[in-house]
């Protein structure tokens, strides 16, 4: 236990060290890119704006004065008191307010597409590796890969033209009805389940095939050790073999994998958001990019790597428990 | 196989809820301080909940009063009076009085951010009168001051002097004076805002609320006003009679007036060759516009004034100089001989060369994505080319290009102009040389740098005389300075962008009926549009 602990200590230690790295190059990247966002700010207004506010305007967000090292410090300063900035592109709104307000959406959608396609992925994988060449094995790799295979945005233009335009079955866009109260009623999940169904399936199919293929493969490996067939001649049954020893062992790499996923779902689906026009994180990072809203931007990256370091360190510990070996 | 004009009702709106599709975002936010630089208060800020003294209506050329009554000069160009309305009310029911003006101006003042139109760089002094009157007195004549004035919305000093930072203040439960000023709910993807309880024009408005669904992108908003789930909309449609008005021809309708700013090809002046105008007039005559404007703008719009002005300026145009000349007509015969005038030479290969020997070679920068610009510019390149002028296409992030011409660091660039009630921002960003930065310093309009004496001096003329007559004098010597130096290439007009669905709500103007611009892209002007508009 105590090696266990000095374990998360160290690595603990390298995270955080990741972490100041990845808050550094926050804040230098954005400043790399061609042009300036006061400058953008100002042609948004066709040049009408008068010299004197736009130097004001540029004091309120923080550009302008002093070098790119005091900015840094600055910059780290208002980090630490847990402050993110003025956003441009919605200004005057703080930027912790305007990553929070698509939050939720983000980890509804995003999260239920990585959960769902994780599980039926997986047990696929696994059903297709312990009855190699069925027909599960030989047939659902395929059809997912070539699923797979399709531009993303192209499988879910056709999934909206197809079911929301066309036919009319799911809703067309937004994360619920226009005029249902937001509110633990009946009536709201069921809009909200409704309105999630068509781009959570759509992200579920292009994602389907990499956990199956990745499943599939180690559970061959699995099923090849010497544990499996020893398990088999002391007479377990098939189904606890299945669970117990090849899926439990199986399942540790794409656990890795998921851990990953699970921390890039706060950045969004920035496509599927575009396409079903549902609230989330990946529509503001394009447009922060596109308006050259630093601030927010930097918000958001530091959102996501967050949360991805986050996720690596659970999966790094849940790993340690499983694995005494990886500790040392 | 389409299903015509059936809307799922969970999503129809209600009786009486006009849906407006005008701004694009993926989740709204709830800014509405209209004082707040541009685009970043919600459309209905600037557009309904709030009023100016006057509004300038672009389509028949008048000042409508709204906060003010009446307005003249009391001297000429140098102290304008208005009178504020009576009897008007705060939608809480608090009394509108010039209190409130003289504390908006007051506010500019204070804080510059909040003083977009820069009153305060012409004002000297506000002085309250007796009966409701206010007079303006200006640091020094300036008749185009008038628009800055009238157009400046007025807030409520009562909500607005508790506020410490105006600045930053977004004004989450607005009080107005306008027609709509309650806002019912408001979520991320979509919001409702009520008619105003104590809105001054008796028995207005009629429609109940707006509404306003978040559109994330172009294409969303047009599907959704396919379908028929928007009743007015401002955003871009491709090929609107197919896509959209076939779909059904008797509620489905259109109008796009061309009083946008006319849009330019911008030729660097401050680079020696293109600092000649007979150089610019070339480029001018190798340009096929009726071809831009088919292939680049689906016939939305069609060629260009020699002028330079659009149709937002069609009572000053100058007809007869209109006549006279062709410099923005296709005729490439006329480029090479101006061309050659301007000592420039064809290789073997038929390429234009400089005096020097070096190859006549321009880039045209265009932002990335803008389909209908990029359309038209690869119209352009193609017309140059033939001519044997070798000109590249570039196509640069939105930002990057802003600033490559904003900073004067392009040779050609597709661009627009400035807008206003008098050609006089016009001219004045066309040819000031008040307006020229050098290159390398920001500027916010006049990206070609060029500057003529002879236009500061009627410029100048012009901002002390508010006689029809003299103006229109001053700004026909405009046109034809326009029309001799060629300071930049005029393309075409730009249509102002508006598209409505009459199943449910009549009232909306028309070329048959044309009160007021239809588009809902030129707030303050979409007040005179909701006022008249009638649920069915």
């Amino acid at each position: 236990m105590r090696g266990l602990f000095r374990y998360a200590l160290r690595r603990l230690g390298f995270y955080l060290l990741a972490a100041w790295g990845a808050i550094t190059l926050n804040f230098f990247l954005p400043r790399m890119m061609p042009g300036d966002p006061v400058s953008t700010l100002f042609g948004r207004f066709e040049g009408r704006m008068n010299p004197a506010a736009l130097d004001r305007l540029q004091e309120l967000l923080g550009y302008g004065e002093g070098n790119i090292f005091s900015q840094y410090v600055e910059y780290l300063q208002s980090l630490f008191h847990g402050e993110l900035g003025t956003s441009i592109a919605y200004f005057p709104e703080p930027v912790s307010e305007v990553i929070q307000s698509g939050m939720a959406w983000t980890l509804l959608l995003a999260g239920t597409a990585v959960l769902i396609s994780f599980l039926i992925g997986s047990l696929l994988g696994a059903l297709a590796a312990w009855n190699r060449g069925g027909k599960l094995d030989n047939w659902a790799p395929a059809i997912f890969a070539l699923i797979g295979a399709f531009p993303y945005f192209w499988l879910a233009m056709l999934a909206s033209y197809l079911f929301a335009f066309q036919l009319e079955w799911f809703p067309i866009r937004h994360a619920y009805g226009a005029n249902v109260e937001p509110g633990w009623t009946w009536a709201f999940v069921d809009s909200v389940v409704s309105h999630l169904f068509l781009p959570a399936l759509t992200m579920v199919l292009a994602s389907l095939a990499g956990w199956m293929l990745m499943m599939r493969s180690t559970m061959i490996q699995v099923l090849g050790q010497e544990s499996i067939s020893y398990a088999r001649a002391r007479g377990i049954s098939e189904r606890r073999v299945f669970l117990h020893y090849a899926v439990r062992n199986a399942i540790l790499p794409s656990l890795t994998s998921f851990g990953m996923a699970l921390g890039f779902v706060v950045s969004g689906a920035l496509l599927t958001e575009i396409i079903f026009s549902y609230p989330g994180e990946g529509y503001l990072l394009i447009q922060a990019v596109q308006a050259q809203d630093y601030p927010l931007l930097q918000g958001l990256f530091l959102a996501i790597t967050l949360s991805v370091l986050a996720a690596n360190y659970l999966v790094d510990l849940l790993t340690a428990v499983f694995d005494p070996r990886t500790r040392s | 196989m389409l299903t015509n004009g059936c809307v799922d009702p969970a999503e129809q709106a209600p009786p009486g809820t006009l849906v407006v599709s005008q701004e694009q975002a993926a989740s709204w936010s709830r800014n509405f301080n209209p004082l707040l630089p541009s685009g970043t208060a919600r459309w209905a800020a600037t557009a309904c909940i709030y009023e100016p003294l006057l509004i300038f209506n672009t389509v028949t050329q008048e000042w409508v009063p709204r906060l003010a009554e009446e307005f003249h000069w009391v001297e000429e160009g140098t102290v304008l009076a208005l009178k504020i309305r009576a009897g008007v009310k705060w939608s809480d029911g608090t009394p509108f009085t010039t209190q409130d003006v003289l504390y908006t101006f007051s506010l500019l003042q204070e804080v510059p951010l909040l003083d977009s139109s820069d009153v305060w760089s012409f004002i000297e002094a506000i002085e309250p009168q007796a009966d409701n009157w206010i007079h303006f007195r200006f640091k020094r004549p300036y008749v185009p001051g008038l628009a800055h004035i009238g157009h400046q919305l007025i807030v409520p000093k009562h909500i607005y002097s508790k506020v410490d930072h105006p600045e930053t203040f977004s004004n989450p439960n607005p009080v107005g004076t306008g027609p709509f000023t309650e806002i019912l709910k408001f979520d991320q993807q979509v919001w409702d805002l009520g008619r105003n309880p104590h809105y001054w024009q008796e028995g207005k408005p009629k429609v109940e609320a707006l509404r306003f669904p978040a559109f994330a992108d172009n294409d969303q908003a047009n599907v959704a006003l396919i379908r028929g789930e928007v009743d007015w909309a401002g955003n871009f449609v491709p090929a609107i009679d197919r896509i959209y008005v076939e779909r059904d021809p008797i509620h489905h309708h259109y109008w796009f007036p061309l009083i946008s700013s006319t849009i330019f090809l911008y030729a660097n002046t401050q680079q020696e060759i293109l600092g000649d105008p007979n150089v610019r007039k070339a480029l001018s005559y190798a340009i096929d516009r009726e071809r831009v404007t088919r292939v680049g703008m689906y016939n939305y719009t069609e060629a260009a004034s020699p002028t330079g002005l659009s149709m937002a300026h069609r009572k000053w145009i100058d007809r007869s100089l209109e006549a006279s000349t062709d410099w923005t007509q296709h005729h490439p015969d006329r480029a090479i001989e101006l061309l050659e005038q301007a000592g420039l030479k064809r290789d073997a290969k038929g390429r234009w060369r400089e005096a020097n020997g070096d190859l006549f070679s321009l880039e045209l920068t265009v932002p990335a994505g803008w389909s209908d610009w990029v359309r038209s510019c690869q119209v352009m390149v193609q017309g140059f080319r033939d001519l044997g002028i070798d000109v590249r296409l570039v196509t640069r992030d939105f930002s990057a290009w802003l600033h490559a011409v904003q900073h004067g660091d392009f040779d050609l660039a597709m661009g627009w102009s400035q807008s206003g009630v008098t050609p006089y921002e016009f001219f004045k960003g066309l040819m000031s040389t008040e307006t020229v930065q050098p290159v390398g310093k920001r500027s916010g309009s006049n990206w070609h740098r060029y500057g003529h004496p002879a236009a500061d001096a009627l410029l100048t003329a012009f901002e002390s005389i508010s006689d029809p007559a003299e103006q229109s004098a001053l700004m026909n010597q405009l046109q034809h300075l326009f029309a001799q130096e060629a300071p930049a290439i005029p393309l075409f007009p730009g249509p102002a962008w508006g598209a409505y669905n009459d199943r449910r709500f009549t009232g909306f103007p028309n070329a048959e009926n044309p009160y007021a611009v239809l588009s809902p892209n030129r707030p303050p002007e979409s007040l005179l549009v909701l006022t008249e508009l009638e649920p069915r």
